[in-house]
């Protein structure tokens, strides 16, 4: 039976006028509901408490792999028949897994709701039934393809995955991408896919949010009907601690001469967790060092100086282990990294030690606010984002409210962070130089230690 | 809980409920004082209002010898205007929360805002300085040329983008336009000067020859009012009609590599030219394309990389480069690239085109099935609430009715033809559109690894290029 837990007594409005209801099924299901008729759609939302932080050393890769896996099929649906479903019903679909989580999603024509529900209470309850040797090894090779594409076979492809391996050390759930290495993707075994099933793959490791043009009371009926015999799991294991220092302590750094068009600089900043009023400081602060046009590092390396082509930094938030500062640079022809370093590090001592002006943080507001009414202008982005404070905070309703606490950051505190952060020893450096083919077959000094990974986004895609 | 064993309880397959209705939106039309043409949407919910800004100045009218002058120009707007230095600009649009980006692309130039509706005012009183009155600084042009010189090489580097602009050189005329990359390359963007972008805006950007197409929730906005009080001061001559050079496109079935020694892919692009949306072909060959490779259960991905494991994901599509007016002289003016593309590793290259050329005889000997052309239009056509929830989508695709020449109602229009399109339309539009023995296929990879294979196919004389 569903039963209304939490938060639906203070239901708050967010923008928009927007809200949302919780309930659990007996079975442990979190199920989120959110209202919204002005377009004939819904989203369905399912995020799985599983990603790459609970792989293990020799199967990395392992979370996004069973990822592709959950798409070929299950007891009553045939072979690539979910997305076959789906599509045929109007709907768009697909899965994504970072380090944290794992996300199964379709934005339905409102009338194909029931549909989609179906389908994935389907494969949560019988994935094993369908799950051969076949599929895995078919969707081995597709993801060893989808990591060559977006990855090995770019410019830069692999910063990413270089950078994690040296902000987070060895041993820690982070220090791998969830791409996963080549040799780990080839190792897994059906009996690897299978145990990650029953160890993640239940109703009480989940968050189900259905958002749009929907009757609350009949979804509900719905998501009893399809979700409520799955059996709970119970006994989950939890990650793996995260925690680290605030500060790494030294500057890591690994010079990387490579067949890329330009020189380039990039760095991980380890930041404040998500959750926290530090991390949304963080966010005004890279936003002000470096999103949009007319950010401080914008203004001064591609304006000013002349020495860059584009210069940006950004928050990526994580919640089980520090969020992590994303610098990118990429230089103009004639410049050279410690022209470009020494113009960063003025414009981080710069915000250390004098807070940003009133317009300076009106602008970092006003584009924080816009980036939060993007991703709430669609329900599929609003139920990924209830899913997301449930999931990780364990309230949907923290969503709505969200942009209003880092609208609340005083410029004081956007300082204190920089003080506290943005600092030469808290930093993982990739310096990139160009280099011919020809050269590239000499030693290359220290970069083969790093290991392999690059996503600027939050995971990888079916 | 034991090994496969299914503990849960399982329903048949829900039927679908009752269809809502949907239509796509049918903008409002006007024209201010000024000739400025103006199309309006209200989308309510939707808080970030769309605005897209359509010159009709298509690549064509570049002078010979600067290709790149348009996208230059475009991108200068921002760069300094009477009331503001670059700088000053971009910040002011940021405090609006507003995002300002200008391109210049085959069939026309656009500038496209995005702002909060609370700031809408604000940011179009900007955007029409940006329009009126730039200044285009010599020091800001120099600027955007140099980054515009550092960008090529970046640009190149990517497999798919070095493909496309090798297709286009391949299946056009060196004299058309089109053959050339938008953007220019070294040598006709390293000539660009402050002088010959403004010539060029002086010549070329008028309200006269500008539509601007405006979506969102536009609750309690006096569009009028704020019309009249931004955009309604940019002032210009009357417009001219911009000539257009026809194009034969060229292209028989033959294979390009451009050589990258040691890639672990292999980029695919295959294609070659086709109809524009005027064409009354348009819905069959979006249906027909849409089954060989719409989407993952398409015909290419359900054997490359469902069955075979090549490739994370291999499309087919369709783009439109050049649409004049139905009316216009020489009608058939019109031009789209037709194209395949995808990567795969590079030991499976000869195989997965192997494969590729078998899914497209098989479907010119047997044709498309009923299920796959119902299940396509099932797609296409209900999908299309989802795919224009967003202000930005609609406007973006109103922008497009407008620079190719449709009219209002066409999108609303083309999921009624989808819906009509019988199978046997379809699968003459898509074997029409990818013959077999006329593609043109351009492979960025590893030549030394490639190139025996590939030949052994029989699918065209193999050429190798570097660079």
């Amino acid at each position: 039976m569903c039963a209304p837990v939490g938060h639906t007594a203070t239901e708050q409005a967010g923008p928009g006028g927007l809200t949302a209801t919780e309930h659990r099924l007996d079975n442990g299901l979190r199920l989120v509901l959110s209202e919204d008729h002005l377009n004939p759609v819904a989203a369905v939302c399912l995020w799985y408490d599983v990603g790459s932080r609970y792989e293990v050393k020799g199967r990395t890769g392992l979370a996004h792999l069973f990822e592709h896996l959950m798409f070929q099929g299950s007891a009553q649906v045939k072979g690539n028949g979910h997305f076959e479903l789906v599509q045929g019903a109007g709907g768009s679909l697909n899965g994504t897994t970072s380090f944290e989580r794992t996300n199964y999603f379709e934005t339905m024509p409102a009338h194909q709701l029931e549909l989609a529900l179906w389908l994935e209470a389907d494969r949560m309850g019988s994935l094993l039934a369908a799950l051969d040797e076949e599929s895995l090894e078919n969707q081995r090779d597709v993801v060893k393809n989808e990591r060559r594409q977006h990855y090995d076979n770019v410019p830069y492809g692999t910063a990413f995955e270089r950078m994690i391996a040296l902000a987070y050390p060895e041993g820690h759930p982070y220090h791998h991408i969830p791409i996963g290495s080549m040799a780990d993707l080839d190792a897994v075994t059906l009996d690897d896919a299978r145990a990650f099933f029953r160890a993640n793959y239940a109703p009480d490791n989940a968050v189900l949010a259905v958002v749009g043009d929907i009757d609350p009371e009949q979804t509900r009926r719905w998501a009893e009907k399809y979700f409520g015999s799955i059996p709970s799991h119970g006994g989950k294991v939890p990650p793996r601690d995260g925690t680290l220092p605030d500060i790494i302590g030294a500057e890591l750094r690994v010079e990387i001469r490579e067949e890329v068009p330009a020189r380039a600089l990039m760095a991980i900043y380890r930041m404040p967790r998500d959750g926290t009023r530090e991390c949304d400081a963080a966010e005004l602060a890279l936003t002000v060092l470096g999103e949009g046009t007319s950010s401080r590092l914008y203004n001064r390396l591609v304006r000013r100086d002349r020495t860059a082509i584009t210069a940006g930094f950004g928050l990526m938030r994580l919640a089980g282990a520090p969020s992590l500062g994303l610098l990118d640079v990429k230089a103009s022809a004639r410049a050279e990294i410690p022209q470009i370093e020494a113009a960063v590090d003025e414009e981080l001592a710069r915000l250390r030690t004098e807070a940003p002006g009133a317009e300076e943080m009106e602008r970092a507001q006003a584009l924080t606010e816009r980036e939060w009414l993007d991703r709430l202008a669609t329900v599929a982005g609003r139920a990924d984002e209830l899913c997301r404070y449930a999931v990780l905070f364990g309230d949907p309703q923290l969503a709505f409210t969200a942009v209003n606490r880092i609208l609340g950051v005083t410029a004081e505190e956007v300082r204190a962070v920089a003080a506290a952060r943005l600092r030469p020893d808290n930093r993982a450096v990739l310096a990139y130089e160009p280099v011919t083919s020809e050269d590239t077959a000499a030693p290359a000094g220290d970069q083969a230690s790093a290991a392999e990974e690059n996503d600027k986004r939050d995971g990888a895609r079916q | 809980m034991t090994d496969a064993a299914v503990t849960m309880d399982f329903h048949p397959q829900p039927p679908p409920g009752q269809a809502k209705p949907w239509a796509f939106p049918v903008p409002g039309r006007g024209a201010l004082g000024n000739g400025l043409t103006v199309l309006h949407c209200h989308r309510p919910g939707q808080q970030v209002v769309a605005v897209q800004i359509c010159l009709d100045m298509p690549l064509d009218v570049e002078p010979d010898g600067l290709d790149g002058i348009a996208a230059i120009m475009m991108s200068a707007l921002a760069e300094g205007t009477s009331k503001h230095t670059a700088e000053e600009f971009a910040a002011e649009m940021e405090r609006c929360g507003a995002t300002l980006e200008a391109s210049a692309d085959y069939p026309g130039a656009r500038v496209s805002l995005e702002v909060p509706v609370s700031r809408l005012p604000k940011a179009l009183d900007l955007l029409a300085e940006a329009l009126h009155t730039p200044t285009f600084p010599s020091s800001e042009i120099e600027r955007l040329v140099r980054n515009r010189l550092d960008e090529i090489p970046l640009e190149m580097a990517n497999p798919g983008r070095r493909a496309a602009k090798q297709l286009a050189q391949e299946l056009f005329p060196a004299s058309a336009r089109l053959s050339r990359p938008r953007g220019g390359t070294e040598d006709t963007v390293a000539p660009i000067d402050a002088a010959g972008v403004r010539a060029f805006y002086q010549a070329h950007v008028r309200p006269g020859r500008a539509t601007a197409v405006i979506v969102g929730d536009l609750t309690g906005v006096d569009l009028d009012t704020v019309l009249a009080g931004t955009l309604g001061g940019w002032t210009g001559d009357a417009a001219k009609p911009v000539p257009m050079l026809p194009v034969t496109p060229a292209g028989t079935g033959r294979v390009v590599i451009v050589d990258r020694p040691g890639a672990v892919q292999t980029q695919l692009l295959i294609g070659r030219t086709g109809p524009d949306r005027h064409d009354r072909v348009w819905p069959a060959l979006v249906l027909g394309t849409y089954c060989l490779g719409g989407t993952l259960t398409s015909r290419l991905d359900q054997v490359l990389r469902e069955e075979k494991g090549y490739t994370y994901g291999v499309r087919a599509a369709q783009r439109v480069l050049r649409s004049p007016a139905p009316h216009a002289a020489g009608r058939a003016m019109g031009v789209s690239v037709l194209a395949i593309s995808g990567s795969v590793d590079t030991a499976s290259t000869g195989p997965a085109l192997d494969d590729l050329w078998k899914v497209l005889r098989k479907l010119a000997a047997e044709g498309l099935t009923e299920t796959e052309r119902d299940t396509a239009v099932q797609n296409l056509v209900g999908s299309a609430p989802l795919k224009y929830e967003r202000a930005a989508s609609v406007a973006r695709t109103l922008a497009e009715q407008v620079e190719q020449h449709l009219p209002d109602n066409y999108q609303a229009q083309l999921y009624a033809r989808l819906a009509e399109t019988s199978t046997t339309e379809a699968t003459t539009a898509v074997i029409a559109a990818f013959p077999v023995n006329r593609l043109l296929t351009i492979l960025v990879g590893d030549t030394s690894q490639i190139k025996a294979p590939v030949q052994a196919l029989g699918i065209g004389d193999v050429e190798v290029v570097t660079g």
